[in-house]
């Protein structure tokens, strides 16, 4: 198995993030330019195309990277961290979602979406239930080795084209996948009219990481952007959703949303009930 | 390339008789004239005639409307508006938030409607093009919150299910051995959102609520008993198609502006309403006490009506609706020594709540004492006062009511009971005195099961009075209907200056509404603005969005509207217009429907004597009465030039035909009109 390459470690940075085609950038978002290019051409690649070969999944690393910037501008693409949200922050405002949404689909389908909002396109779902949110997106499960007999995701275990891939650090596109997160081979993807075995065993077993795209459906599960994740920068809620180094499996976050809201029901309320 | 951007074209239309669903497609005419929401609910609901007397608001010819606008959606602060005849018997445009409305939006409706009648109890499930009209068996009798959870889990799309694909050999064989797949297939999402009544909109309460998210309500008007009327428990939607736009990118940066600016409201951002409660009270004198004998406690260490202590008490959590960085609602959970309210999990109370079921209910004080003496106890017993009014609050959204007038029908039977104008035979044996949770326990339930007095009581404050005034052969039981248009008054006083000016509730479109707008125009009796002001809140009832949230539009609505719709003249002009025909015709229907010769004299004069004739007892306002004590000067001279500033006539309050042509609505309300004038 491979290491998670630590940050203190790890070559120079590059100084500046690869423009990626695709959308505007988020200054340009935010100034309100509405002028983005629409191409896909990234360094002379295809943006829908996989780069690169997959590099084993991460594996736990129990002492938290240090945060010691390298000399120099330090990059914002991150190794080794993970989502992790606050469910006494989070609101349930969908503001993660929309801009997860809106980045995906003006990288995957900028024609198509050019007059079009969709959430569907968004890895990371709030989902409400009474007076409880909850925040799905993907939580990195890792399937252990001694037991379970691999150490792969188990989605990427039970794909049947090995379309569920971990791009390594200097390959992928930055800002949308690589730096060691994974990345769904939309190639590769046999769509969810003829497979859903990724997202069944998610929900079989684990939380419910993987959605479909609205166009292709296609297999979608969150790239973590490469290591700087756009729906924590939007996030309006101070700790609501945060972007840390990975300190255990990430099995241990997931569950399916019902169980996750239950749960989250009788920390805040003291009160088991059926959601 | 859509035909619409921002709308979808089209309206789903149900009718629960026949069991058909189709399309009205109302085409971008009436969409540049209404927007959505409660402008275009007005329209169909005059265009269709429900405006005829012989139209039964609790009868199957009445039209239901859930109805969005072209900037719900995609984006921030959706509103969605319950727009129908209300079983009062006057124009219902109730607003709630949510993410219900931008997911109706999301599954490519611009609204629904809904006519006829169920023959056994159903709800409207809308999973994009797909409306279907399933059996509610079930859910008929089910609270709330508990209805809204079985709705939501029982709406997929259809990327969300799928059969069991995994088999054993997928796995490797020691995960096959250990847990092997459960074949349920997928299915775990939930991503539905519903809109739905309680026992009260069953019961035809007149009036219920419909309600999302537990404690999000179309609260007021009845909307919830029109649902029950026609069998239906609920509407619950799941959209995958998204919203179209036609500048994409220049809507969702506006978006992000109005989202980036509200997350540093600190107002909102704290306790939502909840933050008003002192202001109201101790320093506006306009808070609702006891069925409003008192607008402000003689002690101002009364807190348990204000945010802070609200918050160090109770509040959880917080929760936005889709795309809001205000979150102005905070789930509670409520400890008291009382079993009755310990452990209830709701929401804050808002700022209506407070007055309506809090301070008019005389809960706020030590037993035994009243508003106009010290408080006398600690921090717990505080705490507890708040219990009974959280309390008091879940009931009602849980039974899917309207507090405010059920607060101020309970505050009237109080008063009552207080007076000893009733008593406790008169109740069937309930003793109502202020502060009494228990027996409001008790009162509710025979409300929400039209048991008993509960019958007389389900039809709210105004008929209640009218009720005991023949019963007990005593008219002046008819002064503490605190009712206007025969509604009851929201928690906001009109006697202090530093409060709403009695006006604004008279002339509010929809009976005796806090939001109406307009507020420093009628305070100033300047009707052109005040008119301008009524007419923008009716423009963002229509487009449609959260009137809590304009602040942080201001400035943006119109570029907003333009790049969700790609009209590029549309003006200011163009919305202020959007709220004048919203008014003409919700005028011309209130008129109508109740067949007045004299809307004056029988319509718009029902106000509480209560604003002229009582001063304040206690406060920084002591002393004051609405309008110096002359209901005259309001009804004579102010109100005739406030509807002249409208172009209505100065005798009945009627649009001129001049002016229905000036708005370009004569097409549907001229005919009515010539009848009224």
């Amino acid at each position: 198995m491979a290491e998670v390459e630590r940050r203190d470690l790890k070559k120079e940075p590059s100084e500046e993030p690869k423009q990626s085609g695709g959308g505007v950038s988020r200054r340009d978002f935010l100034i309100g330019g509405g002028a983005g290019l629409s191409g896909l051409v990234v360094g002379g690649v295809i943006g829908r195309e996989v780069l690169g070969k997959p590099a084993p999944a991460p594996e736990e690393v129990e002492a938290p990277a240090e945060e010691e910037a390298p000399a120099g501008e330090e990059s914002p693409y991150k190794t080794g961290h993970t989502l992790v949200f606050d469910p006494y922050q989070c609101t349930g405002c969908m503001q993660c979602a929309q801009a997860c949404a809106e980045k995906y689909a003006d990288f995957l389908y900028p024609e198509e979406t050019t007059h079009l909002m969709n959430l569907e396109f968004s890895r990371i779902r709030p989902m409400r239930f009474q007076h409880v949110d909850v925040l799905n997106y993907c939580t990195y499960c890792q399937l252990e080795e001694w037991a379970e007999g691999s150490s792969k995701f188990p989605c990427e275990a039970v794909c049947p084209e090995d379309a569920i891939v971990t791009i390594a650090e200097g390959e992928g596109v930055e800002g949308y996948y690589g730096m060691g997160y994974k990345w769904i081979d939309r190639d590769k993807c046999l769509g969810a009219d003829k497979c859903w075995r990724c997202a069944e065993i998610c929900e079989d077993q684990f939380g419910s990481g993987i959605s479909f795209d609205p166009i292709d459906k296609k297999a979608q599960s969150c790239s973590r952007c490469g290591g700087d994740p756009e729906c924590v920068k939007v996030c309006p809620e101070p700790g609501a959703l945060q972007w840390v180094p990975i300190g255990r499996n990430g099995r241990y976050y997931a569950h399916q949303p019902t169980a996750y809201a239950e749960l989250l029901y009788r920390k805040m309320y003291n009160t088991r009930r059926e959601l | 390339m859509a035909d619409f951007y921002g709308f979808t074209g089209k309206i789903a239309r149900v009718d629960l008789t026949s069991e058909t669903v189709s399309v009205i497609e109302p085409g971008e005419d009436v969409y540049r004239k209404y927007l959505g929401g409660s402008s275009l609910g007005a329209y169909f609901l005059v265009k269709e005639g429900i405006l005829d007397p012989s139209v039964d608001p609790l009868g199957p010819d009445n039209l239901f409307q859930i109805m969005i606008g072209p900037v719900t959606g995609a984006g921030a602060n959706p509103r969605s508006v319950v727009v129908t005849k209300s079983p009062y018997n006057f124009f219902c445009a109730s607003t709630a938030g949510g993410h219900a409305p931008a997911e109706l939006k999301m599954a490519g409706w611009d609204g629904i409607q809904v006519t006829g009648k169920a023959k056994r109890p159903v709800y409207i499930a809308v999973i994009d093009d797909n409306v279907e009209i399933r059996d509610a068996s079930e859910l008929w009798g089910m609270e709330v919150e508990e209805a809204e959870i079985h709705m939501k889990k029982a709406v997929l799309a259809d990327l969300e299910t799928r059969e069991a694909m995994v088999r054993d050999a997928d796995l490797t064989p020691e995960w096959a051995e250990m847990r092997p797949p459960k074949r349920k297939g997928l299915g775990e999402k939930r991503l539905a959102h519903a809109w739905l009544i309680g026992p009260g909109g069953e019961n035809q309460v007149w009036y219920s609520a419909v309600m999302t998210e537990g404690a999000r309500a179309h609260g007021r008007w009845g909307g919830g008993a029109v649902m029950g009327s026609k069998n239906l428990k609920g509407i619950v939607v799941r959209g995958t198609k998204g919203h179209q736009l036609a500048d994409k990118k220049k809507y969702m940066s506006l978006i992000r502006n109005v989202q980036v600016s509200q997350s540093t409201n600190y107002f909102w951002r704290s306790y939502g309403t909840a933050g008003i409660g002192a202001r109201s009270a101790y320093v506006e004198d306009a808070f609702p006490i006891r069925n409003w004998q008192w607008c402000c406690w003689a002690d101002p260490n009364v807190k348990a009506i204000t945010g802070p202590f609200m918050d160090t008490t109770s509040f959880i959590r917080k929760s936005s609706c889709a795309g809001c960085s205000l979150h102005c609602l905070y789930p509670v959970e409520t400890t008291s020594e009382d079993p009755l309210m310990d452990g209830v999990i709701s929401d804050m109370p808002d700022w209506e709540a407070m007055g309506m079921v809090g301070g008019n209910l005389g809960f706020m004080e030590m037993e035994g004492s009243d508003p106009g003496e010290p408080f006398t106890g600690d921090h717990n017993d505080q705490a507890e006062n708040l219990a009974k009014l959280q309390f008091t609050t879940f009931l009602h959204d849980n039974y899917g009511l309207d507090f405010i007038e059920g607060g101020a029908n309970l505050a009237l039977l109080m008063e009552l009971y207080q007076r000893g104008l009733i008593s406790a035979d008169d109740l069937d044996g309930i003793e109502l005195t202020w502060g009494d949770v228990h027996a409001v326990d008790e009162l509710m339930k025979k409300i929400i099961e039209r048991e008993g007095v509960g019958d007389k009581l389900a039809q709210g404050t105004y008929e209640t009075a009218k009720y005991f005034a023949e019963l007990k052969g005593k008219p002046e039981i008819m002064d503490y209907s605190m009712t206007a248009h025969r509604y009851g008054q929201p928690a906001h006083d009109v006697r202090s200056p530093a409060d709403k000016n009695a006006l604004e509730y008279v002339t509010v479109n929809r009976a005796c509404a806090h939001t109406g707008g307009g507020g420093s125009g009628f305070k100033q009796e300047d009707y052109p603005a005040a008119v301008a002001g009524q007419n923008g809140t009716a423009a963002t009832n229509s487009l449609s969005i959260c009137t809590f949230a304009s602040g942080n539009w201001g400035g943006f609505t119109l570029d907003i509207l333009k790049a969700a719709t790609g009209w590029d003249d549309y003006t200011e002009e163009d919305l202020n217009k959007v709220g004048a025909r919203e008014y003409a015709l919700s005028r011309i229907f209130d008129i109508h429907t109740q067949q007045l010769k004299d809307p004056k004299q029988e319509y718009d004069m029902q106000v509480p004597p209560r604003w002229f004739d009582d001063p304040l007892p206690t406060g920084p306002h002591k002393g004051a009465v609405a309008y110096e004590g002359d209901s005259s000067k309001l009804f004579n001279e102010n109100l005739p030039a406030y509807w002249e500033a409208r172009g209505w006539t100065k005798d009945k309050g009627i649009p001129t035909v001049e002016t229905l042509k000036e708005l370009g609505i004569d097409d549907v309300a001229e005919d009515y009109a010539q009848e009224l004038l």
